[in-house]
């Protein structure tokens, strides 16, 4: 009995039938993850940047920020950029204002995720020696020439390993996006099982599929990672 | 009276003890007895295998071959019917660690007990004394190391001689045969060795059988009634610190003591 | 918009109580287990040699596929599989307790690792065996350094939790989103909840920043994130 079910759920043949329906789905995901990493990487910049700010309002407005996003679940936040924002800037732009479930996926998890990264980047830039951008002074730079020729290039370096592996993690989170009913890969399985009703290999190949996808991309940050600091580098 | 000496069991005896890392031997053939009462020093470039030794003494390192015996028994083997030796059990390794007391360089203080816990939890674990027995013995050593007013405080609060002179409490409350001391002042600011140095003398001169791994060549000369040079994991020279320092036999010994007396 | 608080969140304050007693319900259970399983499965790793690679092999699943899919798994595919859970919400504790259990079984690795060999030295130069070592220094100070991520990990619960209505389990998150989709005014309704989760979670971030700095304090321990 046990066995039996077993086979069942580890029969992969319905993946291969559905192939195509499937890797449409995946590719969304793929779409969603590069987009929300290109948005909460440059917000993590800059906010990463303001939170070492010498104005106080200015790392006060981004504490907040950052605290705001690394707190709030990440469905809450899609739900509520789907649902509430085009509401509230219909009602602020005084015209019809529509977000599609694709961009809302991509605002969401990118600011989400930017709450993260940015504390990244702050350790990063932190942990530059101060004597390096004071060497830069003495030599009569400008403070905007030493964050782009000294700091940014040694602190992006440093922080690339944990950058990398936030960015797994947010792999991992755009499995979320079928809730909002955008056509991902975890969308895609159910609207097969609706049409088969074979749960057992479509979830058992679901959660082995990202297996493979997360494993893989961790293993090959951690051998990168190793690589560079023999180098020197991270 | 010389005789009398001569006749009395070694508290610690290393009948050739090797240890090797790999291929790498950091100790050959190492043998030598003690008599209790008696302080050694161990003297010798860094890398000599000064700490290797200490660690073998109480079986922290295995020993490739050779013994060491405490008092006539055999540490981490166990003699059998027809007289020859197997591997002991690790309760019985435990119970000989439990009579030779360690001092570290690093001190190894555990940080998420107060100065006295740390000085009773060996006495309360493996010895299985009542709290309050252990916490007068704990009480005992704490003054003798002049730390009685820092009993309830962790060792984040406490400077590095602090420190080291709780672990020497520590070591001191098991009440052990043997007292190891592996540089117990090399990690130490120079102006909080003095502190720990004068324990050390302090207990030498009460009779604790010592063996001293030190850099601090004056504390070795004027404390320790026999001196050892290590070289290269072999012992070069051994002998009264007169001799040793005086007048040592080999060339490499003197070599290291004009080298370190500077 | 007061006009809509009024209406939309006030009157459903006990549907929304209710949600909010089982999503507490759910995160404390599947967190206790978690701390268990992880405990487990650092342990095994660690010092049982012919399971290791099991061991592993559960952390590296655990923590490799998404809640949303463990979530479903789990619903689906385990009570063929092994004759339970018998109900979604236990299905959603155990999905919760799975992932969760793989990252505190890392942390409690790095913790005990982390640790500088000497502690367990001083412990077997007094005497200590092994098992009292790891009883009296090992764990003690793993759990104390430890404490703050640990504390944070309950926070990754909540979060994750909001999840479990995926699979009907009437939570808060679910509660909030029937109440949407009966009245098609969203945006009171869900601003509360979300707030309500932030400060919740924020509640438990800081608690474990104020942990770490207190025991950095007193301990002079330093919390690994
Ligand atoms: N665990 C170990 N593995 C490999 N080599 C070691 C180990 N411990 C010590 N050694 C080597 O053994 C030699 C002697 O070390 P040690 O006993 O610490 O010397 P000393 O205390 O005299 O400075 C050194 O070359 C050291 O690198
Ligand atoms: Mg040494």
């Amino acid at each position: 009995m046990f066995s039996e079910t077993l086979r069942q759920s580890l029969d992969l043949s319905i993946f291969w039938e559905y192939r195509q329906t499937l890797l449409v789905g995946l590719l969304q995901n793929v779409y969603i993850f590069f987009a929300s990493a290109a948005l909460a990487m440059a917000l993590a910049v800059v906010v990463g940047l303001a939170r070492l700010s010498k104005r106080f309002w200015v790392r006060g407005l981004s504490t907040f920020y950052v605290e705001l996003f690394r707190n709030t679940p990440e469905f809450v936040l899609l739900i509520w950029v789907y649902y509430v924002l085009p509401i509230l800037l219909s009602r602020l732009l005084a015209t019809q204002f529509n977000l599609s479930p694709f961009l809302a996926a991509v605002l969401g998890l990118g600011v989400a995720y930017s709450g993260f990264m940015s504390e990244t980047v702050r350790a990063g830039i932190q942990a530059i020696p101060k004597g390096h951008r004071e060497a830069g002074t003495a030599l009569g730079m400008r403070d905007g020439a030493i964050l782009r020729r000294i700091v940014l290039p040694q602190a992006l370096r440093r922080m690339l390993p944990e950058m990398l592996s936030q960015l797994v993690s947010l792999f991992k989170a755009t499995s979320i996006v079928s809730l909002i009913a955008v056509p991902d890969i975890m969308y895609q399985v159910s609207m097969v099982n609706v049409e088969q009703m074979r749960p057992l290999p479509l979830y058992t190949g679901a959660a082995l599929l990202f297996c493979l996808v997360i494993i893989s991309a961790t293993q090959m940050i951690q051998i990168l990672s190793e690589r560079w600091r023999r180098r020197g580098w991270a | 009276m010389n005789n009398a000496v001569a006749e009395q069991k070694p508290i610690l005896e290393c009948r050739d003890l090797r240890k090797a890392f790999g291929a790498f031997e950091v100790l050959r053939s190492i043998s030598f007895e003690m008599q209790a009462g008696v302080v050694l020093s161990v003297i010798g470039a860094s890398g000599s295998g000064k700490s290797t030794l200490l660690r073998c003494l109480n079986y922290l390192e295995q020993p490739s071959s050779g013994v060491v015996f405490l008092d006539g028994e055999p540490i981490g083997l166990r003699r059998q019917a027809d007289g020859g030796l197997k591997p002991d059990s690790p309760a019985n390794i435990a119970r000989m660690r439990a009579q030779i007391g360690m001092v570290f360089q690093q001190f190894n203080l555990w940080p998420h007990m107060s100065a006295l816990e740390n000085v009773i939890e060996a006495p309360r674990q493996v010895k299985g004394l009542k709290r309050a027995e252990a916490i007068e013995i704990g009480r005992h050593y704490l003054g003798k190391v002049n730390l009685l007013d820092k009993a309830d405080a962790y060792p984040a609060r406490l400077s590095g001689g602090q420190q080291q002179r709780v672990a020497i409490a520590r070591a001191l409350a098991m009440q052990p045969k043997v007292m190891l001391f592996d540089e117990a002042t090399s990690a130490l600011d120079p102006e909080l060795t003095g502190e720990v140095l004068d324990v050390m003398r302090a207990l030498a001169e009460e009779g604790t059988t010592m063996v001293v791994v030190t850099h601090e060549m004056r504390f070795a000369r004027d404390v320790s009634d026999r001196v050892m040079f290590l070289h290269q994991g072999v012992i070069e020279e051994d002998g009264a610190p007169a001799q040793v320092f005086g007048n040592p036999a080999s060339e490499r010994c003197r070599a290291f003591l004009s080298s370190v007396a500077h | 918009m007061l006009d809509n608080f009024n209406r939309f969140v006030i009157p459903n304050l006990g549907l929304f109580m209710d949600g909010l007693t089982i999503t507490v319900r759910i995160c404390a259970i599947a967190f206790a287990m978690a701390v268990v399983m992880g405990a487990i499965a650092c342990l095994i790793r660690l010092y049982v040699p012919v399971l290791r690679y099991f061991a592993i092999a559960y952390i590296e699943f655990s923590r490799a596929t998404p809640i949303i899919v463990q979530l479903l798994w789990v619903n689906y595919v385990w009570p063929e599989l092994f004759g339970f859970p018998k109900s979604v919400e236990w299905a959603g504790i155990i999905a919760l307790a799975i992932q969760s259990s793989g990252y505190l079984a890392e942390t409690f690795r790095s913790g005990i690792e982390g640790l500088a060999r000497g502690q367990v030295e001083a412990g077997l130069a007094v005497g200590m065996t092994r098992a009292v070592a790891f009883r009296r220094i090992v764990a003690p100070q793993a759990v104390l350094v430890m404490a703050p991520s640990i504390i944070n990990q309950f926070a990754v619960v909540v979060k994750a939790s909001t999840l479990v209505s995926i699979i009907a389990i009437p939570d808060l998150m679910y509660d909030a989103l029937k109440v949407v989709n009966q009245w098609f005014e969203p945006i009171e309704v869900l601003t509360s909840v979300a707030v309500l989760y932030i400060l919740t979670i924020f509640a438990l971030s800081a608690t474990a920043k104020r942990v770490a700095d207190h025991f950095r304090g007193k301990y002079g321990l330093d919390a690994q994130a």
